[in-house]
């Protein structure tokens, strides 16, 4: 652990970056962490999803583009990453892991940097590389994500203060608890709308009744 | 919700029109043509083919045949025809021949369908050189034939082949009638004793090789040699990797023998029908709405399927989307297929009553021909009720239905035409004669896909990569691969100054960078040592 380091806050997501085994800790006893900077990152990734299924080259891009819709690239960024924080935070919480809701939403867009950093290349790449050099693609989208996850269960070790063992279990349970946010939230959403569905018809009859 | 509303009616027009494209008002066809895009969406298109005239027994002239054997109300539907199951034309003379199953005969014409050119054969006299046993008979009928081929051997000998379904043979005769050669059941080991020989099928290639699809059975063709000893099986199906094999496989990594005999096994699905091209492969067509895997195969001598190298396996045939229509399953059934002289493949979709026509690289050109609403039971012209096979003769595409016992010809349109010209031009080679087609096409249908392709390699050979690129732009991966090939070379050929300057300038301000910074790290770490 280096304790002399002294890094502006945007600095800190690069460093832990380059430093995936021991850069968390420096970053937690820094205290480093800077709700901005996760925040941008988050948007980051949002924009970059969106950018790779409409900036690939034609060569790699198997996106539907005759209905372009923002929702399921929203959804399948911001709400998800918020989905891990939440799941994440409300399963951690229960088995005294010491990362408070900031701290993860932090580390774990500090941790999404490598896997931003390879889309980006990939799509640029994508759009000079022929079919029989999509291995370099496939490459850097894979680096990207091992990348990603390693840094993902580092940050988790050490926001938590968790074993590796106990890190790796609490990755596993959050994904089932991101599941049942998931069907919950959506259940609600089916339930309110059909609510909803009845107020308004009743209004609508009763807008008849009093127009006759 | 209004939106969830919106939402789920369109899903369901959408799933309507899948499943029934065929609804017109005004067109003149039962049908209206549509086409695949990109993305595996159908979107309309010109008909490629349209009704030219139908055919029924009475045309041929036929009906005196004896019907006692039948009661009544039989004969009143019957007609002449009674489920006609197969159809075979001699691409040199122009004959016709005619499976007429129920009526256990054998109906010889051509492309008149005049009853002066029409001979039926529904008896056969066994010649000399058959044993005794078979030459005190003298003679024989059909027992629900199901199939026909004819070929012509090197002493201009014409071999009728008819797989004769009830009396568990395939027969080959002369135009006499007289009886060549018979294919029975074969005794060999190999052939499982369990398993009946009702052939349903036949081809034969040129060096009288005798292919027979006998339904029961699932490794392949029935092959016989040319003297009638049988030589095994031909060209079977793989065996589609639906998760219960894959577990079965697991399975059998643990079982013991005995588990693993107990197991059921998965066998593959069975050929439903066969054809041979100008060229000698064989193709097979897998008639099961469950197929997904090996639905047609173009079969070299050997066996083997050669589209698996080309990754044309990998393909769909027939129809996309919307297998389940109100608890109802569409999936295309391909019943029969049929290589025309050009090399086009048609198949046809027992499902939905829809040819298929695809270039010889499985480009999808038309898709024609529909099933009839049940109300109607087929009567209007271009619908069907229960099709039985396919066949081309210059041009035209005869479609046999076996429960409206007619045989429906299609003839080429305009657009058709020009369509096929374009290719032919195409596949000789000649992309910038096919230029002027192709443009026509699309000045038609600019939703035709294909034609993009066209262009695009027309483009492509007179070097205008990027143009080329504009053409295969979402119509050809490959094409777009190849053009943006050259253009990449290209372009770099003409910036490689600018590429190389901007590369090194880039290089050179790094350096003096790390320079200009370690020089500043020296000052500032003097500086605190001074201050210290």
């Amino acid at each position: 652990m280096r304790f002399d380091l002294d890094l502006p806050a945007w600095k800190w997501p690069f460093y832990v970056m380059r430093h995936p085994i021991e850069g968390y800790d420096d970053l937690r006893w820094k205290k480093g962490y800077n709700m901005k900077v996760a925040w941008v990152i988050v948007i980051a990734f949002f924009i970059i999803s969106v950018a790779s299924a409409q900036l690939t080259g034609f060569l790699f891009n198997n996106t539907y583009v005759k209905v372009f819709n923002i929702i399921p690239y929203f959804s399948s960024s911001v709400i998800l990453f918020l989905t891990w924080v939440v799941g994440n935070w409300s399963l951690c919480t229960l088995f005294d892991g010491e990362g408070t809701m900031k701290n993860i939403f932090c580390v774990s867009a500090y941790a999404l940097l490598p896997y931003l950093f390879s889309e980006v290349i990939v799509i640029i790449a994508s759009n000079f590389l022929l079919r029989t050099e999509g291995g370099f693609i496939t490459f850097f989208r894979y680096l990207g994500i091992v990348w990603s996850v390693v840094l993902m269960i580092s940050a988790m070790k050490t926001v938590h203060q968790y074993s590796i063992p106990k890190t790796l279990v609490a990755i596993v349970f959050t994904v089932v608890a991101m599941a049942i946010i998931l069907f919950l939230a959506v259940l609600l959403l089916t339930l309110f709308q059909q609510v909803f569905v009845f107020v308004y018809s009743i209004y609508t009859e009763l807008m008849y009744r009093f127009s006759i | 919700m209004p939106f969830m509303k919106k939402l789920a009616a369109a899903f369901v027009t959408a799933a309507v029109a899948a499943v029934s494209l065929a609804v017109t008002a005004s067109a003149d066809e039962p049908y209206t043509g549509y086409n695949y895009d990109w993305w595996g969406d159908p979107i309309p298109s010109q008909n490629g083919f349209v009704v030219d005239k139908v055919i029924d027994g009475s045309d041929l002239g036929l009906g005196k045949l004896d019907y006692s054997s039948y009661s009544s109300t039989m004969q009143a539907q019957m007609k002449a025809l009674a489920e006609p199951s197969d159809i075979f034309v001699d691409q040199k003379t122009g004959a016709f021949y005619i499976v007429d199953s129920k009526n256990n005969r054998l109906i010889i014409t051509d492309s008149t369908f005049a009853p002066e050119n029409t001979k039926v054969v529904s008896e056969l006299t066994y010649g000399e050189e058959f044993p005794e046993s078979r030459s005190v008979i003298k003679s024989t009928t059909f027992k629900t034939p199901r199939g026909v081929y004819v070929r012509t051997n090197t002493d201009g000998v014409k071999f009728i082949f008819v797989a004769d379904y009830d009396n568990n043979r395939v027969v080959a005769f002369d135009d006499d009638g007289q009886i060549l050669m018979e294919y029975t059941r074969p005794s060999s080991d190999v052939y499982d004793a369990n398993v009946t020989f009702n052939p349903n099928k036949v081809i034969v290639d040129s060096a009288f090789n005798v292919y027979v699809i006998v339904p029961s059975i699932t490794q392949g063709a029935v092959q016989f040699s040319a003297d009638g000893t049988f030589n095994g099986y031909y060209g079977a199906n793989r065996v589609e990797a639906t998760a219960e094999v894959i577990a079965q496989q697991f399975w059998k990594l643990i079982y013991t023998r005995e588990q693993i005999i107990a197991m059921r096994r998965s066998v593959a699905m069975e050929i439903s029908n066969i054809d041979i091209d100008n060229e000698g492969f064989i193709y097979t067509v897998t008639e099961n709405k469950t197929a997904e895997t090996d639905v047609l195969k173009k079969l070299n001598p050997a066996g083997t399927n050669i589209f698996v190298n080309l990754g044309y396996d990998e393909m769909t045939f027939g129809d996309f989307a919307s297998r389940y229509y109100k608890g109802k399953n569409y999936a295309s059934a391909i019943t029969d297929v049929d290589i025309d002289e050009e090399g086009n493949i048609y198949l046809l979709d027992f499902t939905t009553g829809r040819v298929f026509q695809y270039t010889d690289e499985c480009d999808l050109l038309f898709i024609f021909g529909t099933k009839g609403p049940q109300q109607t039971q087929g009567t209007q012209k271009g619908t069907f009720m229960s099709v039985a096979a396919i066949e081309t003769y210059k041009g035209k595409v005869y479609v046999v239905d076996s429960r409206k016992n007619s045989i429906t010809v299609f003839k080429q349109t305009e657009f058709g035409g020009i369509v096929q010209e374009a290719i032919s031009l195409f596949n000789e080679g000649l992309y910038d004669e096919a230029k002027a087609p192709w443009e026509e096409v699309l000045r038609r249908d600019a939703n035709y896909w294909l034609a993009y392709i066209g262009l695009g390699n027309a483009y492509l050979n007179q070097n205008d990569y990027q143009t080329a690129m504009d053409y295969f732009y979402r119509t050809s991966r490959a094409g777009y691969n190849r053009a943006f090939k050259s253009y990449r070379i290209e372009f770099i050929r003409a910036n490689f100054n600018w590429i190389l300057t901007v590369i090194l300038v880039i290089v050179v301000l790094l350096i003096v960078w790390s320079i200009v910074k370690k020089q500043l790290q020296k000052k500032k770490a003097a500086n605190k040592g001074g201050n210290s």
